[in-house]
């Protein structure tokens, strides 16, 4: 079992006291928590599929607990993680979510990642009355139930929010693009973003020369390059996940052709910005370890642990990214939502984080939109010299770092 | 008997019963979803099993079946509203419909047996979901099926979904139970083992591989529409995936897929062993863990764990209780087995008798090559026909289009005055027309009691399962098997099993028997046995063709003899006649001898 | 309508891709077709030798060609214990399914244990050169494993056709005891024969690290494919194997680039469906 408070309980006397005198990053801090453990359940791809993203929440998640009991616990009673592993299967994470609340009767839960697991243990929540807070759910309208809420500032529209932040970017440019070439995966968020960029980009007068849709899993991107740079659109706009981005680049670059400007919507971010093919694309984040967020509460420390555990569990790519801070994220909200309304209560803690909202290494969010989401928070990030940096709005690019279009 | 019969389905009725009411038994609610996904697999698992391990005939595309299921449900419910119990028999009957058109296509095509149906069930399943995933019914964005309506059987709905799953579950089982003691059930193990001999032993094959698809993909589709709402939301890559064609398979591998509960017993351990590593830190060792003991698990016991088990109770019961059989009835060669009211005529040479089966200008050719050239032949009630002639003269090629196997090229064979040339092999062996083979062709899986009684069952008489196995008792009585009624044909010597195929055929209680070569490889005293089995057969009143190369039992046993050569008849008449005109003696017996 | 231009390059490098099938299909393949085992722990042995070449490349800067060299021994190696157990536990068609099943989970699970479950990309200088022929550009690697795959079809076929071993190994499938009968060691070459199919394994996997990405789980991605092609291309045959793998991906290809990529299975699955049902005399 993941009891991710354990080693922690053996030093928590010095942990507690390291953190009583780092006083800086939480106006919270007192004395260490103690007392009975307050248990939060959650379920994680582990294995399987989904995998390669797990790894990166189960280790901000480990930090995020670790934080929090370096400050004052839930309650001023420390946090104990139990974490299971759904396998990438939300029948699976369905009944584990069930085991979570009947059988290990954990307090609170949040929630898995993925649009699948998330849905399926949305389910759960609902049933039990359960406050669900979860960080990865790309297609917000599809999260009904009344006490979800999202970790990620996605906004109740992304579909139609995104795509403007992103044109506007594009826009601002010297030479704004005159057609698009849209590719996506049939994954149901990516395909979900890549209509409504479809629709703006119409609305803003731009040739859309190639829309394409394929198949989750599709390991061969030759033909569809083919297409792509028969197209010769000024502007790519992929919906791609994992590597598929990497790969479709590739497979341009075999043909000789290197794409003007690339977008792409969840590629895994380390081996796309250390592609010798990945220079300058584009991509959507809400947080990048860098200035200005640097200055936000938490955020050194997180982007400097993070990377010392992604390193010794020997992750490829060891920067703090959109999926682990995410994750940091729904942790902050959970714990200023039962500190906030001062009980364990899930009514109590999802009524008090309506009406107040949280402010997490996000930034202030609010709750009160459709479907509890606030105000949309999604930026542009580009690859320069083998690093991610958000480029757009400019207020959150780093001092002196531009948007690069050729 | 009925009492004990009505006592254990009482207990079975108070179990079903029980375990419809254990969600309300105040275990915490994640057993009643644990259960639900054991119920789920073990559904799932046997209703593959009913076409692929009864029948032999392995679909890698479940997938397909499973994913109609649940694609009917979710659209009926989510995009039309209807109520979601009335979607279940939708979810079943689109799910079998597929798997007929599919079916009435693929099964009438002999080569697609094996890797091939194999294959082309995968196909099948990947068409399946790219349309779906391509069209309005999902379109890539998945449907969400959470907020479905349940009814309320139930107090809870995980605890209705639990009692569906359940009741998916048992009535499968008992599906599978039935098929599996049924002649559904038979003939698919006789399919299973050799499909040309089971639709020659009158097994209609075509339907019955039909019926099991159908009702396979029928349960799969049904045991779909109810996970459709237990997920959620569904998406294509996840329902058409690769999980439930391989589990299905390992599943039922694991437990024995050839036995109706073999399926459930895999499923069962496979499944609970999803969720026996489940905490974070784990997760990677667990799964490997399991892996291993599935390994183990199936290096022990390779037949399946059902089987396996079986096996060792009869084994260990045997050892406890040497019982000697049930008694037998004394071996009594000369006693009619039944139909006893027909004449003998054992001294009538029979021309004047009524034709039992005319064969007019008989022709078959394969692609070039011309095995009958118009072969005319009439085969009078209750004689013994010899039929020689040199290696490739046509002699078995005449009795596979007799028995039809193969259909005729042209010509026309009447049996007892009908038209048979054109009816299925299965129908010509309802109508009285058993065969043996020249190389056994005994069916390996089936003990040799039910070999024997398959063939009773399917043959003319029509019995019912407990009739056929008391006829088949006294075929193997009658040739001397009966010591070796549980033994596996693969346990028998080769006259053991030549006497098999004879009583196999002679189950059937067929009009007219051909046999193919039934003395070649035995030696004197078997041989001298077997002609005076013959002679009794034909004393019952059983029209005999048999073909034979050992001359001695031919002119001994023979009314008349035909001779083919290069696929015509060459000579017909009384044995001294026929073995005394030159042209035989050229033709014929001058090569038999010189081989 | 496409150009001619674009229909010839997704042709190219479909029949490249379908190369890549029919070298991950060779070794299974043969294994199923000849001693009757369904080896599903090919594509985890496939990825284990992808994982060594990376690890390799990556960490001692080794050529991956060099890598298989290395491979090549240890993988044979790795069949004959394999078959060893096999053949200590008299395991047959069924059952080697779920046994070879367990055996991929568990390499499934050391993959992952060693190098967790993020992608990997092995980068190398070559991945995206191409060579430009006319107008349609050929990229080397693809090219590379496409023409190691036909290499190795080609000879496994002489072998098989050919040599005094190949023979008997072909009666042995064909019937096991006359083969006996006539001399044939039967155990001497099903081992050389599970060694050869798992260096193939290997083989392969250098292919799948150069031009694929690497995540444990994707060893069950390659599965329904490449069980079509070992299918299509006839069980036990080389050359079989080769030529179905490259249909499939020329199939798949072209209808990629002339109408919509998600419904490209449909159009090479269809064609499949309609050649089963035809039934031609080579199929």
């Amino acid at each position: 079992m993941t009891r991710t408070a354990q080693p922690w309980r053996r030093r928590h006397v010095l942990a507690g006291l390291a953190g009583a005198l780092s006083a800086g990053f939480a106006a919270t801090s007192r004395a260490a928590p103690s007392g009975k453990p307050v248990r939060v359940g959650s379920t994680l791809s582990l294995t399987g599929p989904l995998a390669p993203t797990a790894i990166i929440h189960k280790i901000s998640g480990e930090i995020a607990v670790e934080m929090i009991n370096k400050r004052n616990g839930f309650l001023g009673r420390p946090v104990e993680w139990l974490l299971l592993d759904d396998q990438s299967k939300p029948e699976v994470a369905r009944s584990l979510y069930e085991k979570l609340i009947t059988v290990d009767k954990v307090d609170l839960i949040t929630g898995p990642y993925a649009t699948a697991p998330i849905l399926a243990a949305m389910g759960v929540a609902q049933r039990y009355q359960k406050f669900y807070v979860q960080n990865s759910m790309g297609i917000p309208k599809h999260l009904t139930y009344e006490m979800a809420f999202p970790a990620t500032p996605f906004g109740s529209e992304p579909d139609k929010t995104f795509p403007k932040v992103l044109l506007d970017a594009m826009a601002s440019t010297a030479t704004p693009p005159k057609s698009i070439a849209i590719l996506t995966s049939k994954f149901p968020s990516a395909q979900f973003m890549a209509l409504g960029t479809r629709e703006v980009a119409k609305e803003r007068g731009l040739n859309v020369a190639l829309y394409l849709e394929y198949e989750f899993g599709t390991r061969d991107f030759g033909a569809m390059a083919a297409r792509v740079k028969d197209a010769n659109a000024d502007f790519l706009w992929v919906g791609s996940l994992g590597l598929d981005s990497n790969l479709l680049l590739e497979a341009l670059k075999k043909l000789d052709y290197a794409p003007k400007r690339h977008f792409h919507l969840y590629p895994a971010p380390g081996p796309l910005a250390l592609s010798p093919d990945g220079d300058l694309a584009l991509s959507s984040t809400f947080l990048e370890p860098a200035p200005p967020f640097l200055d936000r509460p938490d955020v050194p420390e997180l982007a400097k642990e993070y990377k010392e555990r992604a390193t010794k569990a020997n992750v490829p790519y060891t920067e703090l990214d959109a999926q682990g801070a995410g994750m940091y994220s729904q942790w902050q909200i959970l714990e200023q939502a039962v500190n906030g309304a001062k009980s364990l209560d899930d009514k109590a803690i999802a009524q008090w984080l309506k009406k107040n909202g949280a402010t997490t290494i996000y930034g202030k969010l609010r709750f009160d939109g459709p479907f509890n989401h606030g105000d949309p928070a999604q930026l542009v990030k580009q690859v320069q010299n083998k690093k991610w940096v958000v480029v757009w709005p400019t207020a959150f690019a780093p001092p002196g770092v531009k948007l690069i279009a050729p | 008997m009925t009492a004990h019969r009505a006592i254990s389905g009482a207990g079975i009725g108070l179990a079903v019963c029980l375990l419809a009411l254990l969600p309300l038994a105040g275990l915490p609610a994640f057993y009643d979803s644990f259960l639900y996904i054991v119920f789920y697999w073990i559904s799932l698992a046997t209703s593959w099993a009913i076409l692929s391990g009864f029948g032999g005939y392995f679909s890698f595309g479940h997938a397909a079946f499973f994913g109609a299921g649940m694609y009917t449900t979710a659209t009926l419910s989510v995009k039309f509203g209807v109520p979601f119990l009335v979607t279940l028999p939708a979810a079943a009957a689109v799910a079998a419909s597929l798997a007929v058109g599919v079916g009435a296509i693929v099964f009438r095509l002999k080569r697609l047996r094996g890797e091939l149906f194999a294959l082309l069930t995968l196909a099948v399943s990947f068409i399946l979901a790219t349309i779906i995933l391509n069209t309005p019914i999902d379109g890539g964005a998945g449907i969400l099926t959470s907020s479905v309506p349940l009814p309320h059987i139930m107090p809870s709905p995980s605890q209705t979904i639990y009692l569906l799953g359940m009741l998916m579950c048992v009535g499968t089982l008992a599906l599978a139970y039935i098929v599996a003691h049924s002649r559904l059930g038979l003939g698919l193990y006789a399919i299973h083992d050799d499909e040309d001999v089971a639709e020659v032993k009158g097994v209609p094959t075509f339907r019955y591989k039909l019926a099991a698809f159908a009702i396979s993909a029928a349960i799969a589709g049904a045991v779909g529409g109810v996970h459709a709402t237990y997920v959620g939301f569904l998406t294509v890559s996840e329902t058409f995936g690769i999980t439930v064609p391989l589990y299905v398979v390992l599943m039922s591998v694991l437990g024995g897929a050839r036995h109706w509960l073999g399926p459930a017993v895999g499923a069962a351990l496979i499944a609970a062993s999803l969720y026996t590593f489940t905490s974070g830190d784990q997760a990677m060792i667990g799964r490997g863990l399991v892996a291993l003991v599935l390994i183990v698990a199936i290096l022990i016991l390779p037949d399946g764990i059902v089987p396996s088990f079986l096996r060792w109770r009869a084994r260990w019961t045997a050892q406890r209780a040497t019982a000697p059989l049930p008694p037998v009835e004394a071996p009594q060669p000369a006693a009619t087995p039944s139909g006893g009211d027909r004449p003998a005529n054992a001294q009538d040479s029979g021309i004047d008798r009524p034709v039992a089966l005319a064969i007019r200008d008989a022709r078959k050719s394969f692609g070039g090559l011309q095995a009958l050239r118009g072969v005319t032949l009439d085969i009078h009630e209750g004689e013994i026909l010899g039929l020689v002639g040199p290696n490739g003269s046509g002699k078995t090629t005449l009795i596979n289009v007799i028995t039809g196997h193969f259909p005729l090229s042209s010509g026309e064979i009447r049996l007892g005055g009908a038209p048979i040339q054109a009816l299925p092999a299965h129908e010509i062996a309802r109508r009285g027309v058993a065969r043996t083979y020249q190389i056994p062709r005994p069916f390996m899986h089936l003990s040799v009691l039910d070999n024997v009684a398959m063939a009773a069952a399917f043959g003319s008489a029509d019995h019912g399962r407990a009739a056929s196995i008391e006829e088949a008792r006294r075929w193997l009585d009658f040739t001397g098997l009966r010591a070796k009624e549980s033994a596996l044909p693969a346990e028998l010597n080769l006259h053991e099993r030549k006497f098999l195929e004879l009583a196999r055929a002679l189950s059937a209680e067929p009009q007219l028997l051909l046999l193919d070569e039934v003395l070649s490889g035995l030696n004197p005293t078997e041989i001298d046995h077997a002609i005076a089995l013959i002679r009794q057969i034909r004393d019952r009143g059983t029209t005999i063709v048999f073909v034979e190369h050992l001359m001695r039992a031919v002119v001994e046993l023979s009314d008349r003899i035909a001779v083919l050569n290069e696929g015509t008849l060459f000579a017909l008449g009384e044995p001294g006649s026929v073995m005394r005109d030159p042209r035989v003696v050229s033709v014929y017996l001058g090569k038999a001898h010189a081989a | 309508m496409p150009s001619f231009t674009l229909l010839g390059q997704s042709l190219v490098s479909g029949v490249l891709v379908g190369g890549l099938y029919g070298l991950v299909a060779l070794g299974l393949s043969l294994s199923w077709g000849l001693l009757r085992l369904v080896n599903l722990a090919h594509f985890a042995f496939a990825f284990l030798g992808a994982y060594l070449v990376y690890q390799m490349g990556t960490s001692w800067h080794l050529s991956p060609w060099w890598a298989v060299l290395l491979i090549v021994p240890l993988f044979f190696a790795l069949g004959v214990v394999q078959h060893a157990i096999f053949l200590y536990f008299r395991v047959v068609e069924l059952t080697s399914l779920l046994v070879t099943f367990g055996i991929s989970v568990i390499i499934e699970s050391a993959l992952q244990w060693i190098w967790t479950a993020d992608f990997r990309r092995f980068e190398t200088p070559y991945a995206s050169v191409s060579l430009k022929i006319g107008a349609m550009y050929v990229p080397v690697v693809e090219l590379i494993g496409c023409i190691a795959a036909a290499g190795l079809a080609w000879a496994t076929w002489a072998w098989l056709r050919w040599t005094y071993v190949g023979k008997a190994l072909r009666a042995t499938a064909e019937d096991p005891e006359i083969a006996v009968a006539f001399g044939v060691n039967q155990r001497f070459l099903s081992f050389l024969l599970s060694g050869v199919c798992a260096a193939y394994a290997g083989i392969a996997g250098a292919f799948i690290a150069l031009i694929s990405t690497l995540a444990p789980s994707q060893i069950w991605a390659w599965l329904g494919v490449v069980f079509a092609v070992v299918i299509i291309g006839r069980l036990g045959n080389p050359l079989g194997a080769l030529i179905a793998g490259m249909l499939i991906g020329a199939a798949e290809s072209v209808a990629m680039a002339t109408f919509s990529p998600a419904w490209a299975p449909v159009v090479s699955f269809s064609a499949l469906i309609v050649l089963l049902l035809w039934q031609p005399d080579w199929l």
